[in-house]
């Protein structure tokens, strides 16, 4: 009795360079349709979505394409009177789009334009006793908060707002038995999840509590025979894990444990030649997520067509020089 | 955005598609702007339940509708009786169970399933409970539906034996069964604590635990879960915090500790020195500056040290060192010999060596079987590891080499694993206090344990596979720095070491000026040599290096 290994085959006829061009414009374009089925459909991630859009946009090298004034306008609307950003006009606040507002606006150098004090008010509010983050006032809790709120407060300058101890505490009590993080202690580990972890122990300078070895095993297992790499075992490969694996290897110190020619062949392979962009696998839908995602792994490889993105923040390196935010890598 | 296909469609499938769009959005959009009007009305009532739940069905991501739903909800707690709540929260749950079909990876489904729970009364938590059972019938992996069951056992009183008799059941109809592992890893130390090691399985119940992995991966020798929950069954132990080795230098009035494990000076634990029975005081830094958990830690004292004897003690709750720097001596060190082979097994060792003799034994077994197979290699070289790593390192090389064979693609983590392996079999074959560290000519790609070579005088490093030195900080009493043969760009850290007086970089690849410049830090720095960098074929590099560095005594270019 085998278990079969759950991959993808890449076709000979899958792309393999990179279409930059393209992809500037699929995204330019995918902005500009705001009248469009998808677009609307996606409004409940307005804010994450302009953030994906800007952030690969810039790396791509044309951020001037998108409109400066409108989004900042965007965002500002968006703030709530308690300090929280929803992700679009009239929803609600949430940590989730706070940090996708603070990311936009540390992006385009306008953090002043908002309520700052507000922002860290309410960020540091969702702190609980043991440490852990709610996400907005109903109170759920999760280690992509624990990043969110750390992540929020380094970009503002402002990590003493929150118990810097206990936060970290409870993230490692979402440790697991295969080095990696969960949601909440007891959850299993994800890719997506140690992400946010290991992120938020590089900009706290905690990484000593990491099982480096271990989880940097656990972490290149994740590389499929196709290239791919999958977010937790026995599942299917997709690009945005190209992102969260490799930049937790990439805070780790442990980038080269992988095959790079081999995933960037994967990812090179879910580009849409038509369209651009990037889907989760060779053959499916793009988005903008996928694209974002696609391109900050093929930075993090190494492809001079890119410009640098850093691992914790997904966002150009020389704009978190330009805030001045530091951060721990192994 | 997950898992959909691109397919070709006519010109005629994408006009019906796109009416079709258009009329769903004209109703999308008039629901939403609907419901946020009625929101901003505070109407709590059933029409807003229906438009919400119009949109949800579709669009279970929709947060701010479940936080309407949310407010709805809480509205009718306050004006409604016991039996119209009842079947209103009971419409709830089938609704949502509704979304959940459709949608079983949704984040705001299963929060929101979480709220009803708590917010009805007397819910009913056993019927939740087999609602995860079916669940996780029909897809086991999902970590939502896991997560919730978690979330249910916890209020329904469901004791972790009973948790963890549903994952043997969920393992033995199906090995590959990652989350199931996963959940028996939490569950095992709170049903059989080990009272020896926090965190730790006792014994008896371990073998079953091994036994239960064995089989799995004789079933299927691929299957990566079992074997990742046969890693954690071997597990790794807790070491408690001491003070492993105190090193005193006259010239630089500097006491350098080694602890067990890292720790933060100042944030957990406060460590004191004393020199000649008086306290001192003085400020504790990392080789590297950074002032960040570290193993190693520096103290440097004010006052000199005169030529004649003295004692330095350092002291931490519940552990102390001493150390005497004779009459005359330049340094002093106390640190206690490991019997060799036992120093690093703790990264691998909760088990008793019986167990793990053992499990080498039924591992060898399988290996005859499946000799190509990388996750019965890897075990087996571990296991050695953990018995005996000097007896066995010939054979675990062996390994090595096949295993880099068989699983190609993860080439760079097999030599990096192999380099940690000499340079501990290197650290026990050479002591603790050597003066003098040997690590040539061993295809080393990275460095471990560099902590432990924080007293050596003299580090050969040549010959090897080295890119960086990672950790090379905590070479604090190197004087003489061999790096000969490798392909190292730049002299990242190096600045941090006080007493470096002879470098060699023959035949790296350093071919910028600034790739040197940490060294203008290095104080007693006399002799440099860096022949066969591309930097040599640099004009006048010559010249601006012994600018850069005009206390040079030996260039060798
Ligand atoms: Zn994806």
């Amino acid at each position: 009795m085998g278990t079969p290994v759950k991959d993808v085959e890449l076709k000979d006829s899958a792309p393999q360079n990179l279409l930059l061009d393209k992809h500037v414009a699929y995204i330019e374009a995918y902005s500009a349709k705001k009248d469009e089925y998808e677009y609307v459909m996606t409004e409940y991630l307005r804010m994450s979505g302009i953030y994906w859009g800007l952030t690969v946009m810039d790396l791509m090298g044309s951020l001037d394409r998108m409109s400066r004034e409108e989004v900042l306008d965007f965002v500002k609307g968006c703030q709530h009177e308690c300090g929280g950003f929803g992700a679009s006009i009239g929803h609600d606040p949430h940590l989730l789009y706070t940090l996708s507002a603070v990311q936009i606006l540390s992006l385009y150098d306008g953090v002043s334009s908002v309520n700052v004090e507000k922002i860290i008010e309410f960020v540091s509010s969702l702190q609980q006793p043991d440490g852990s983050f709610y996400g907005d006032k109903w109170g759920e809790v999760d280690t992509r908060f624990s990043f969110c709120a750390v992540a929020c407060l380094a970009l503002l300058k402002k990590i003493d707002a929150i118990n810097v101890d206990k936060a970290v505490n409870y993230v490692l009590s979402c440790m697991n038995f295969d080095g990696g993080f969960g949601c909440r202690p007891g959850s299993e580990s994800h890719s997506g999840q140690i992400y946010c972890c290991v992120g938020m122990l590089s900009i706290l300078n905690r990484l000593h509590h990491v099982q480096a070895d271990m989880l940097g095993w656990w972490l290149c297992e994740r590389q499929l025979p196709s290239g791919g790499l999958n977010g937790r075992p026995e599942k299917l490969p997709d690009v945005c894990y190209s992102w969260w694996v490799l930049a937790s290897l990439k805070i780790i110190g442990r980038l080269h444990w992988i095959d790079r020619d081999k995933l960037v062949r994967f990812i090179l392979a879910c580009q849409d030649e038509e369209t651009g962009g990037f889907a989760d696998r060779p053959g499916d839908m793009v988005d903008p997520f996928h694209t974002l995602f696609g391109i900050a792994g093929l930075s993090l490889l190494g492809e001079r067509q890119i410009r640098g993105v850093n691992p914790v923040f997904c966002m150009p390196e020389d704009v978190i020089k330009r805030i001045g935010v530091s951060m721990q890598l192994l | 955005m997950h898992g959909r296909l691109k397919v070709k469609t006519t010109a005629e499938q994408q006009e019906a598609k796109r009416k079709e769009r258009e009329k769903k959005m004209k109703l999308y959009n008039a629901a939403t702007s609907k419901i946020f009007q009625k929101r901003q009305g505070q109407e709590y009532d059933q029409e807003a339940l229906e438009l919400t739940a119009q949109i949800l069905s579709a669009n279970s991501d929709f947060y701010t509708l479940w936080n309407y739903r949310k407010e709805i909800f809480l509205a009718f707690k306050e004006k409604s009786t016991e039996d119209e709540l009842h079947k209103l929260f009971e419409d709830e749950l089938s609704f949502l169970e509704a979304c959940l079909k459709g949608n079983p990876k949704s984040y705001g489904c299963w929060e929101h399933r979480c709220f009803v729970m708590l917010t009805m009364p007397c819910p009913d938590w056993d019927r939740e409970l087999m609602l995860c059972n079916k669940y996780l019938e029909y897809d086991e992996r999902n970590f939502h539906c896991w997560d919730y069951r978690r979330f249910v056992v916890k209020r329904a009183q469901v004791t972790p034996e009973a948790e963890f008799e549903f994952t043997t059941s969920k393992i033995s109809s199906n090995f590959s069964n990652y989350s199931s592992w996963h959940y028996r890893s939490k569950l095992l130390p709170l049903i059989h604590p080990d009272p020896k090691h926090p965190g730790g399985v006792k014994d008896d119940v371990l073998i079953k635990e091994f036994e239960l992995a064995q089989n799995a991966f004789f079933t299927d020798p691929n299957d990566q879960s079992a074997w990742f929950y046969h890693r954690w069954l071997l597990g790794r132990a807790e070491k408690q915090l001491a003070i492993d080795c105190v090193y005193v230098s006259r010239e630089l009035r500097r006491v350098m500790v080694r602890l067990s494990k890292p720790a933060k000076i100042g944030a957990d634990l406060s460590l004191q020195v004393s020199l000649d029975g008086v306290q001192c005081t003085g400020e504790w830094t990392t080789p590297a500056n950074s002032n960040d958990h570290s193993l190693l830690w520096l103290f440097n004292l004010t006052a000199p040290l005169d030529g004649n004897e003295h004692k330095v003690m350092v002291a931490m709750e519940g552990s102390s060192r001493s150390c005497t720097l004779k009459d005359g001596d330049e340094k002093a060190s106390s640190v206690d010999e490991v019997k060799p082979g036992t120093l690093f097994s703790y990264q691998l060792s909760a088990a008793t060596s019986d167990t793990l003799t053992q499990e080498l034994d039924a591992c060898q077994q399988l290996y005859e079987l499946e000799p190509d197979n990388k996750w019965v290699l890897l075990t087996i070289m571990l296991l050695m590891r953990a018995i005996d790593p000097l007896k066995y390192l010939k054979e675990t090389l062996e390994h090595i080499d096949t295993i880099i064979k068989v699983d190609p693609c993860r080439t760079n983590y097999y030599k990096d694993l192999r380099s940690k392996f000499l340079i501990e079999n290197a650290i026990e074959e050479q002591g603790l206090s050597a003066k003098s560290v040997d690590l040539s000519n061993r295809e080393l790609t990275t460095l471990r344990h560099t902590e432990y070579m924080c007293t050596a005088e003299r580090i050969d490093l040549s010959n090897n596979k080295l890119s960086s030195l990672p950790g090379c900080e905590s070479f604090q009493c190197v004087k003489e720095l061999e790096l000969k043969g490798n392909q190292l760009k730049s002299c990242e850290k190096m600045e941090c070491l006080p007493l470096l007086e002879d470098l060699s970089l023959t035949d790296n690849s350093i071919s910028t000026m600034e790739g040197l410049r940490p060294l203008t830090l290095c104080s007693k720095l006399k002799k440099l040599n860096i022949m066969g960098n591309p930097l040599c074929e640099q004009d006048d590099f010559v010249e601006e290096l012994r600018n850069m560095l005009p206390s040079l005594d030996t260039l060798i270019t």
